[in-house]
């Protein structure tokens, strides 16, 4: 009953975001024709609608969403129910739970009109510049990112009959606000980097010592994993020989073996997802890397912020689960592209049954739904495991990360020499996979000595 | 028992991961299997609303434990000392004889009783006023146990509802006088010739039943009167004689 009840509604969200991806298409396309019979510039159209409806519609939804996902998902892992208990006062849904939204919109109205207070000494420009700067540079980076792929304007509905009668030769319509950027990964690294000063400025100018504490962990944590980070994508960019994420996207739906494998990012440097998905979650300062907001021990860099100013930092908390998500995705887990072996030739068969449009939609709904589950993952990584003690994340990433993002680049360039085409980087990869998987599978069935000694001393059983 | 300085050297040891768990990486997924097991269990799985939440079968090994509390509630155990009530006879009077042995057995000195007598009847005395103050009420259930007439009982199953006042918690007889009648063949009013209630010759033990779990009535409002006298209003010259300045 209701395993019935939520496989629907699973389905009926996919149908829902494949509309509403349509919907964008449909957007940007018109946009792009005014534009192209204004200033013969479609792109400019294009890259305006993409921005509204890319940033400001998906990903401010589904970050916004997230902060009720991560309480009712929280719940599910902890067998509990979660928040049910904001109803909409509307006739016909006074009582019911809805899931659980209207907490969300109860949260939203909450702080939109709870008192914007600022602390009596706090530094009243970087005060202010310090939210703006947290939340900006984490909804940035998702202009780089390639939710669907490239369709000619002529090929979508409405638009397609509308540039033909405005005179505008058709142009390339692609869900993504800046395609063909050149820097692609760079901005990304550049712009997570230019985070950190709304970490430390919030600790600075709130003239508290706890928040300054916090701010300084922020910058010394988030400074640590800056370096891990980019040199994690270092890999990718060799064997993709480009910075692009649409162009790193495309070249994973290459075949290897014959066919037999995507060339996946995650099969070809299987290290450099992990490193690249630690080093950004230490860079959100989620858990297991929230030293910096620590509410058990310091309140955090935000404790003097109140209403809407605390509100873009939890959200740009959640934007930045978002992009990392769309950017692994793009980057390791083939972006749009159906997890089919190309060998099979799905996309071809879907290309002439629905069409070009058709194709597209179903590829950008598949992006947003590795998003979602991604987005999942950190959530589920975030209520798997304790904080770490500040000295341990330190070390985590001086110590351990860099030396094996830089063995990484080592390794991945000397595969690379050895065989252009990847099947031996692929083979190296998988051979990765294979050994941690069997490192889980084969767990010591005889205790670690740790928790034998430790049952000895409840026991009582030492000693005499 | 295990000396300190072993103690001090095992807690030494035990804060030494095995070389297993230093690899950290299976560490994380196995914890990550257990959070998606729950996830995916408590996701499609079907809640399961019973109270008795310790033995619950929900489907697809759901394991919610939370228990929706005012639409679900967890039924108290048996001999559970709920609200007081008075006990009634068959005829809806109290069985209560205000022979003051709860007022006076009550370490918390919350009861308050006015005796009366029936105006037929000699013998028989029953409660004008009998008042249970619910804030000072220890729950003991000693006012049971003293009870000769088994008149009082705390067999309601109900815990004392909140109130806006502290005068919502003075119980007059109006909101203790409920719950299903009780009679034993010993009753004195149930032998007497001219008593509306004959003896119940096939049922000699009737009313004795286990424990009441009938839903209690909306209470009236009750009006400030006799249960209730307004507070006293003294006058400045009174409080300055009475504390002798």
């Amino acid at each position: 009953m209701r395993a019935a009840f939520i496989s629907a509604l699973i389905v009926g969200l996919c149908v829902l975001v494949g509309a509403v991806l349509a919907l964008f298409y449909i957007a940007a396309g018109a946009l792009g024709v005014v534009t192209g019979a204004l200033f013969g510039k479609p792109y400019i159209g294009v890259a305006v609608a993409n921005t509204i409806t890319l940033l400001l519609v998906m990903v401010m939804v589904i970050a916004s969403l997230l902060t009720l996902a991560e309480r009712k998902w929280s719940a599910l892992m902890q067998d509990r129910i979660g928040p049910n208990r904001a109803r909409l006062g509307l006739p016909g849904l006074r009582d019911k739970a809805l899931l659980g939204i209207p907490h969300f919109l109860a949260d939203g109205i909450k702080m939109l009109t709870k008192e914007d207070f600022v602390p009596a000494h706090a530094s009243g420009f970087l005060y202010t510049l310090a939210p703006m700067l947290a939340f900006g540079t984490a909804f940035v980076l998702f202009a780089v990112v390639p939710v669907a792929p490239v369709v000619s304007a002529s090929e979508i509905p409405l638009v397609g009959g509308l540039a033909a009668s405005m005179g505008v030769d058709p142009f390339p319509v692609s869900l993504q606000v800046a395609p063909g950027y050149d820097p692609g990964v760079l901005f990304i690294f550049a712009f997570s980097g230019v985070a950190v000063f709304g970490t430390a400025l919030a600790g600075w100018a709130s003239n508290n010592r706890l928040a300054l504490l916090g701010g300084l962990r922020g910058s010394s944590q988030m400074v640590a994993y800056e370096i891990a980070l980019g040199m994690s994508l270092v890999g990718l960019m060799m064997i993709f020989q480009t910075l692009q994420l649409e162009v790193m996207t495309d070249g994973q739906n290459q075949g290897l073996f014959g066919g037999i494998l995507p060339a996946w990012g995650i099969f070809l440097q299987p290290i450099g997802f992990l490193l690249y998905f630690t080093a950004s979650f230490a860079e959100l300062k989620r858990p297991p890397f929230d030293a910096p907001e620590g509410e058990s021990e310091i309140v955090g860099y935000f404790v003097e912020y109140s209403g809407m100013r605390f509100g873009l930092f939890m959200i740009s908390e959640f934007i930045g689960t978002v992009v990392l998500a769309g950017v692994v995705s793009a980057l390791f887990l083939g972006g749009y592209h159906l997890p089919f072996p190309p060998a099979w030739g799905v996309e071809e068969w879907l290309r002439s049954s629905v069409g070009e449009f058709g194709l597209a939609v179903v590829l950008g709904t598949n992006f947003v739904l590795k998003v979602i589950v991604l987005c999942w993952l950190q959530l589920a990584i975030r209520w798997t495991m304790p904080r770490f003690r500040f000295d341990k994340i330190q070390s985590l990433g001086w110590k351990i990360l860099l030396p094996v993002a830089l063995a990484n680049i080592a390794v991945t360039g000397v595969l690379l020499l050895a065989d252009p085409s990847l099947e031996l980087l692929a083979i190296v990869g998988l051979a990765e996979i294979l050994f941690i998987v069997g490192l889980t599978a084969l767990y010591p069935k005889k205790q670690p000595a740790s928790l034998v000694l430790a049952g000895r001393m409840m026991a009582g059983g030492t000693g005499h | 028992m295990a000396s300190t300085k072993e103690i001090k050297r095992t807690a030494e040891e035990t804060s030494q991961l095995s070389w297993y768990q230093r690899l950290f990486v299976p560490e994380v997924i196995r914890g990550l299997a257990v959070t998606t097991r729950h996830f995916l269990r408590n996701l499609f799985g079907g809640r399961d609303p019973s109270p008795d939440f310790a033995y619950r079968k929900g489907s697809l090994g759901n394991q919610v434990a939370t228990l929706q509390y005012p639409e679900e509630r967890a039924p108290y155990p048996v001999g559970y000392r709920g609200t007081h009530r008075l006990v009634p006879r068959e005829d809806g009077k109290p069985r209560c004889v205000a022979c003051y042995m709860c007022a006076t057995v009550c370490p918390a000195q919350c009861i308050y009783i006015e005796a009366g007598e029936y105006e037929d009847d000699p013998i028989e005395k029953y409660p004008t006023v009998f008042v249970i103050d619910q804030l000072r009420c220890v729950v003991c259930g000693l006012c049971v146990e003293a009870c000769p007439k088994d008149a009082i009982r705390m067999d309601t199953y109900q815990h004392t509802p909140p109130e806006y006042t502290r005068e919502g918690f003075i119980y007059p007889i109006e909101r203790l006088l409920k719950g299903p009648p009780v009679s034993y063949p010993s009753d004195p009013w149930l032998r007497r010739k001219d008593s509306a209630q004959p003896q119940d010759q096939h049922f000699p033990l009737h009313g004795v039943a286990a424990h009441s779990t009938e839903p209690v009535e909306p209470r009236e409002p009750y009006p400030a009167g006799r249960n209730h006298p307004a507070p006293p209003v003294f006058t400045e010259e009174e409080v300055r004689k009475a504390s002798g300045s």
